[in-house]
């Protein structure tokens, strides 16, 4: 997104790329798959998303924004279709947690959140959260014990989670 | 056109892009809304005798409170301008100086005698000084909605509140320099009752005006 701001054009089009295919399935699974309006949907919010790119604030994460634009532009889309009045803002959650990284782009700034812990920890973490080990798999490849492992996790989480809401403030 | 050849078009299209400084563009829609309302203050109702005004603690008591929520105002506006930021501590700052204010004027109408607390609280001008308010808010108002259209607010309810906070504050501001009210309970009530709908008509007004 910063290589864009700052005019180059290849940065750009890579970012509105990667961020059209995690908005096509954002979208997809809102309205529903095959619906002539996620095209429509996901062009409106590219377009957006370079008009507006001024209104970034390049020392916040850039998924709360680029999501922030999306959910506009579905709540518009709603508005106009008549056929559902709101989304409930918590869906936000969806796209945060480290638990569910289904949208790619949250993984860049999960990845920026992770490299704040200790090595370690974020291998607990990454193994248990991102790729779905069990608490005993992550054990055996690092090493550890079950219990030890378990602890790891939840302190590592605690901690993201103050970090995630220190950055809101 | 395809979603591709969109991509294509954008990228070719990215000249480089500085920060919006949302906050600084919002203060000067503030400050020309403000020189607006002022001139229509001295043609329309003149000012106070304010030699006699900047001696007494209750002038300063009225600028102290519309200003605060002004300062809430545009801190919570330069916020709501960009997608995905939230409203931070901005709204409790407003609401506690409203707390305030009331807490004043209930300290002042407990001292009163019972006959005295009609005149304190409804002064001279209570059936005037909400519309007043309303009226002198719209400058401001104009400037900060233009100002936001140029930005990407994406909760539209809530930022044209924001704007009608700012801008009945601000109008509010103004206002002081002709009111000769000088009780608490009358600032409590008739301001806050006019700072109050302007945040409710901008909210209803945000809706339709800052869709983009």
């Amino acid at each position: 997104m910063v290589s864009g701001l700052d005019g180059d054009g290849a940065a750009h089009g890579r970012l509105l790329a990667a961020l059209g295919g995690y908005l096509r399935g954002h979208f997809r699974k809102r309205i529903g798959p095959g619906a002539a309006d996620v095209e429509d949907l996901v062009q409106e919010t590219l377009l957006a998303v370079h008009l507006k790119r001024g209104t970034y604030d390049r020392t916040l994460p850039f998924t709360p924004w680029a999501y922030a634009i999306a959910r506009y532009k579905l709540l518009d889309h709603f508005r106009r279709s008549g056929s559902r009045a709101s989304m409930p803002l918590e869906d936000a959650g969806d796209l945060f947690a480290v638990e569910n990284p289904e949208e790619g782009a949250v993984r860049r700034d999960v990845g920026t959140l992770l490299a704040k812990l200790p090595a370690r920890q974020r291998a607990l973490l990454r193994d248990v959260k991102l790729t779905g080990l069990s608490m005993e798999e992550a054990a055996l490849r690092s090493g550890m014990s079950t219990t030890a492992v378990k602890v790891s996790v939840h302190r590592g989480m605690k901690r993201l989670q103050r970090e995630v809401s220190d950055d809101d403030r | 056109m395809t979603t591709a050849d969109l991509i294509e078009a954008l990228a070719g299209d990215a000249a480089p892009t500085p920060p919006i400084a949302a906050g600084r563009r919002v203060a000067w829609a503030v400050l020309g809304g403000a020189a607006a309302a002022f001139a229509v203050l001295l043609v329309w109702l003149g000012l106070r005798p304010l030699g006699d005004a900047v001696m007494s603690a209750s002038f300063w008591m009225k600028g102290a409170y519309t200003a605060t929520l002004a300062l809430a105002g545009l801190l919570l506006v330069g916020r709501l301008a960009r997608p995905g930021a939230r409203p931070g501590a901005w709204p409790a700052v407003a609401t506690a100086a409203v707390a305030v204010m009331v807490a004043l004027a209930a300290l002042e109408l407990s001292h009163a005698r019972p006959g005295e607390i009609p005149a304190l609280w409804l002064g001279q001008t209570w059936d005037q000084c909400p519309f007043r308010i309303v009226a002198l808010a719209v400058p401001v108002f104009v400037g900060v909605i233009w100002v936001l259209r140029g930005l990407a607010p994406t909760r539209l309810a809530l930022a044209g509140a924001a704007a009608g906070l700012l801008a009945g504050a601000a109008g509010a501001t103004v206002y002081g320099l002709y009111c000769q009210e000088t009780t608490a309970a009358f600032v409590a009530t008739w301001y806050t009752l006019g700072i109050a709908a302007c945040a409710a008509l901008g909210a209803a007004a945000g809706r339709w005006l800052l869709r983009w």
